[in-house]
């Protein structure tokens, strides 16, 4: 697990009081007009000159080649993966740093508000009702800092959308620093049940986007009851309809545990009669962070229990020509079935493995398991063997 | 403390009571019926369930509440979405209704060198010129399929043996994709053709020009024989051949087959579908005996009974079902029809199972005279004397006035299963479809007596046990493979 | 049990249905289905709907058998035309929504 932010940065000859993002170079051949710029991470006694700042890590990095009166931050050793391109905001009065964007990283999330209009039993990314437009402020800022090579931005929350016209600014300025880079959001889908906000999405007409919006239940009642929120399915199934009608595409993302699992093929059946116009339906297993640990008793079912459940549904929307993806769930919990639905998804700064997949045939293709998956784990967790055909 | 409510604070606006949504419903056995909502779904349940439910009698807790919240038979306090997607799938259903015609069918000559039996236009010999089509009515057709709006069109020559015009096959289709390469459709063309006459040639013409090939075969040598005669009593050798070098020249998925039932088929389903699975098809249609032309002037149509050949039908599914069971993959054709319209939100481009029928918007028919049908069942009614369902005329008549004309327009309007006794009331009405030229044939009118119609038994027949078999885990799964994209 | 409305017997039955729990159009659709079998004279006596269905001769079949079909098929039609008044306006709200330019559109 990646230490992302830290209030144990040291800082010296920067302004007190001015908080910035800093975009990190490792290159000491950097052209000259470019190095003001960007923040050189010190690897070894050779130290180019001209950048705007110099970063360090506590225990390993000489920091007495400098130049005098360089502005510098010496970081905690943990923060050594820093790379070239990664980006920090920093706020020299409280000695925090945080890391807001990792090149190399093959999953970006921005975090666009905490404030939501659904409060999931299982939500991840528990709602807060404050202002916290700086979020976007920041998102802004930081927009043209990342690669333009980054294949995909994830925009999250809380809930995106209900920063209305502003949410919309964020996805047309990341189409403008960021042209080639596919964006995906994570939305409850409600406020697209308005149809003038969806028309407003639309005419963004970026080339490659996705809303992911999730969707518990064939029944109305059971839905809303997940996500505590009465009224929620209309407002979404309103949003998916209204997407569609504008061509805009739309995956659904169910996350499976005990509230969700036992309607799963009855849900796909519904989809395949109602929604099969969808791009994707995924398929997620349990995050222990968030609500789900208050809500363990309400939610927790080994994943082990409902494969065949599981397996029903996913023969129900491939049959109707659903593209499927499973997402979070070990190779050995699957019905080997539906192991080339599996996708080995876990950001890789919160995954891991246990002692017992050392031996495991299929570890490479396995995604492992969430760090936040201690609390929890099934009781079916097992090396598969190497004589059986692992499936492509 | 965040504070989560439970499940039961969401049905609190269930307990107000739920309102039906349409359905109809149909007996499907001694103890239950199936229940069909707007957009085709069904619903299996007991008798006294179905009336509990009917008089606002059912728990909000139990399973069946949720199965019909779910799939659309009722509506509830806490949600009324289900009127927008309502709304969606009966709107997909008739989607292809306005794409208008999209099958086409040429009569290059009324010529051919057989002599079936079951037959459905008169026998004419070798040298009767005067049953060929001209090029210059050829061409009058062409500009009536492209007056279709149909984004895709199907040209398919039929006869006699159409082989024995081929020169007009070439025109056509050169005529067609010369015009096409403005309209810009997707342009498709097939020959049904008894093969016999099929040299190198012509098969390379259709290889060249994707033109696909469709011949009949009734099943293995005696039964094909006896029911297709021709000079030399080799009707099967010559269609095997022809299968097999069609197959080499033209490619071999652009070859199918179809089988005619006459009554020496009904009790050799097996031996038919072995036949067609000997020969390498992934499939077969097994249809029922066409009460037109000489199989009415012989008798033979008379001499069976619905009941015998939906045994013969239900003998070829389950043999065709224990086939797949074991492994093989091989498709039931009008199963694999009815179950993508029971299963999926879509309709299928099937001509005869549709309401309003496709006589003439979704297929028609322009004969070897120029003259205008409705369907190839209505010429063949002119061919023994009835010309009930002649729209005009290729050189006398626009698109509009054959497109409008009461011969037409009546017939669509008369016999739309929405809208008469026992169709619209039936419960498997979104599975079925309105065939006036055949209640008109067999029973005098365009609507039919239902009570009495084999087309009525047939189809009801075939949903019941079709829904029955889906009850049984592995039965379903070869089902569901063999609904349509 | 499902009865083949296309068997019947050669001599007149007799069935009545109380007109005060029937509709006549739920006696004579339900009759509608058996006429491939039987003839049916219908007629209002009283508080009763008489019907009398003679066998056309075509089917062996058993009476009492019959009558109880077309009973339950009378119990259908009413169930029908329950349904009908129930769900009338929503269908064609339905069915309006469906058909307009402005609804949802499908490709």
């Amino acid at each position: 697990m990646l230490a992302l932010a830290t209030t144990k940065a040291s800082f010296s000859a920067f302004p007190v009081g001015e908080s910035s993002l800093l975009k990190l170079s490792t290159d000491p051949t950097l052209p000259a007009p470019l190095r003001p710029l960007r923040s050189f991470v010190i690897t070894d006694a050779s130290v180019p000159t001209g950048f705007q700042a110099y970063i360090g890590f506590e225990g390993r990095t000489p920091m007495d080649g400098l130049p005098p009166g360089s502005s510098t931050i010496v970081l905690p050793e943990e923060f050594s993966y820093l790379a070239d391109g990664d980006v920090l905001r920093i706020i020299p009065a409280k000695t925090t740093v945080r890391v807001l964007y990792r090149r190399r990283s093959r999953q970006n999330f921005a975090l666009v508000t905490e404030r939501c209009n659904n409060y999931c039993l299982m939500c991840s990314q528990p709602p807060k009702p404050t202002d916290d437009s700086w979020l976007v402020d920041e998102l802004l800022q930081l927009l043209p800092l990342i690669d333009r090579e980054t294949r995909e931005i994830t925009f999250t929350g809380g809930e995106p959308t209900l920063l209305g016209d502003r949410f919309l600014t964020i996805l047309r300025e990341c189409s403008s620093w960021l042209p080639d880079t596919a964006i995906h959001i994570l939305s409850n889908g409600r406020t697209f049940s308005n149809a003038a906000f969806t028309e407003k999405y639309a005419e963004i007409r970026h080339r490659d986007i996705m809303v992911g919006i999730p969707l518990y239940s064939d029944l109305s009642h059971r839905h809303d009851y997940v996500v505590q929120a009465d009224g929620a399915f209309d407002e979404t199934i309103r949003g998916i309809l209204n997407l569609k009608r504008l061509r805009q595409r739309v995956e659904i993302r169910v996350v499976l545990h005990r509230q969700t699992v036992d309607r799963l093929p009855e849900l796909a059946h519904f989809i395949a009669r109602n929604l099969r116009f969808v791009d994707q339906v995924a398929l997620m297993g349990l995050e222990m962070t968030g609500f789900t640990r208050a809500n363990l008793q309400t939610l927790w079912i080994d994943p082990y229990d409902y494969r065949e459940l599981l397996r029903e549904a996913v023969e129900i929307l491939d049959s109707a020509h659903v593209q499927v993806k499973i997402y979070n769930h070990q190779l050995c919990v699957l019905h080997r079935t539906l192991w080339r639905f599996a996708r080995k998804s876990i950001s890789d700064w919160k995954n891991e493995y246990l002692a017992e997949c050392s031996d495991c045939a299929a570890r490479e293709q396995c995604g492992g398991f969430f760090t936040s998956a201690k609390l929890r784990y099934s009781d079916h967790i097992e090396a598969v063997r190497a004589a059986e055909p692992v499936l492509a | 403390m965040t504070k989560f409510a439970l499940a039961s604070t969401f049905e609190e606006s269930l307990r107000s009571g739920y309102r039906l949504l349409p359905f109809r419903f149909a007996e499907l056995d001694a103890d239950r019926y199936v229940a069909t909502n707007l957009a085709g779904e069904y619903v299996l349940l007991p008798r006294e369930e179905l009336r509990s439910f009917v008089f606002g009698k059912l728990d909000y807790g139990s399973s069946l509440y949720d199965t019909l919240k779910s799939r659309h038979f009722l509506i509830d306090d806490d949600s009324d979405v289900a009127l927008d997607l309502l709304a969606l799938k009966v709107r997909t259903k008739a989607h292809r209704l306005a794409d208008f015609t999209g099958l086409h069918m040429f009569v290059a000559t009324l010529r051919c060198e057989h002599s079936c039996p079951y037959c459905q236009v008169s026998r004419r010999s070798d040298d009767r010129i005067a049953f060929d089509m001209s090029l210059a009515t050829a061409d009058k057709a062409l500009d009536l399929v492209f007056r279709s709006p149909s984004p895709s069109l199907k040209i398919e020559f039929q006869g006699g043996e159409s082989m024995l015009n081929f020169e007009l096959v070439r025109h056509v289709v050169r005529e067609a994709r010369r015009i096409n390469r403005i309209q810009r459709r997707n342009l498709a063309f097939v020959i049904a053709t008894n093969l016999a006459l099929a040299t190198d040639e012509i098969l390379a013409f259709c290889r060249d020009n994707d033109v696909l090939i469709s011949t009949s075969l009734d099943g293995p040598a005696d039964l094909h024989n006896a029911n297709r005669p021709r000079p030399g009593r080799d009707s099967h050798e010559r269609t095997v051949r022809g299968i097999q070098r069609a197959r080499a020249i033209v490619g071999r998925d652009k070859v199918s087959a179809l089988m005619t039932t006459t009554v020496a088929s009904l009790f050799r389903a097996r031996d038919i579908i072995d036949e067609y699975i000997g020969l390498e098809f992934n499939g077969i249609f097994l249809r029922p005996l066409s009460p037109y032309g000489f199989a009415v002037k012989t008798k033979s149509y008379a001499a069976y009974d619905a009941d015998e050949w939906l045994n013969f039908y239900f003998d070829g599914l389950d043999y065709i079902l224990e086939l797949n069971r074991a492994g093989y993959r091989f498709v039931e054709h009008y199963a694999s029809l009815i179950l993508t319209k029971m299963l999926t939100p879509f309709d299928t481009g099937y001509v005869d199972l549709r309401s309003p029928a496709g006589i003439g918007i979704g297929a028609i028919v322009y004969n070897y005279d120029g003259d205008v049908y409705a369907s190839d069942e209505g010429r063949m009614l002119a061919e023994m004397g009835d010309k009930t369902f002649r729209l005009g005329n290729v050189h006398d008549d626009s698109w509009e006035q054959i497109m409008t004309s009461e011969a037409l327009l009546d017939p669509l309007e008369r016999s739309f299963a929405g809208s008469v006794p026992m169709c619209s009331e039936c419960a498997f009405e979104p599975y079925c479809g309105a065939d006036p030229v055949f209640h008109y044939a067999t029973q005098g009118d365009v609507v039919g007596h239902k009570p009495t119609s084999r087309f009525c038994a047939r189809n009801m027949a075939i949903f019941r046990h079709l829904i029955k078999l889906m009850e049984h885990d592995d039965t379903r799964r070869i089902l569901l493979s063999w609904v349509r994209a | 049990m499902t009865h083949d409305p296309n068997e019947g017997p050669d001599e007149d039955i007799r069935v009545e249905f109380s007109s005060s729990v029937y509709s006549l159009d739920s006696v004579k659709r339900a009759a509608y289905a058996f006429t491939g079998r039987y003839a049916f004279d219908i007629r209002t006596e009283g508080d009763e709907i008489i019907c009398i269905a003679t066998g056309l001769g075509v089917q062996d079949g058993d009476s009492a058998a019959f009558i109880k079909c077309f009973r339950n098929a009378v119990l259908d039609q009413d169930l029908r035309e329950s349904i009908a008044s129930q769900t009338a306006d929503v269908r064609n709200v339905i069915l309006a929504h469906a058909f307009s330019k402005t609804g949802l559109q499908s490709d």
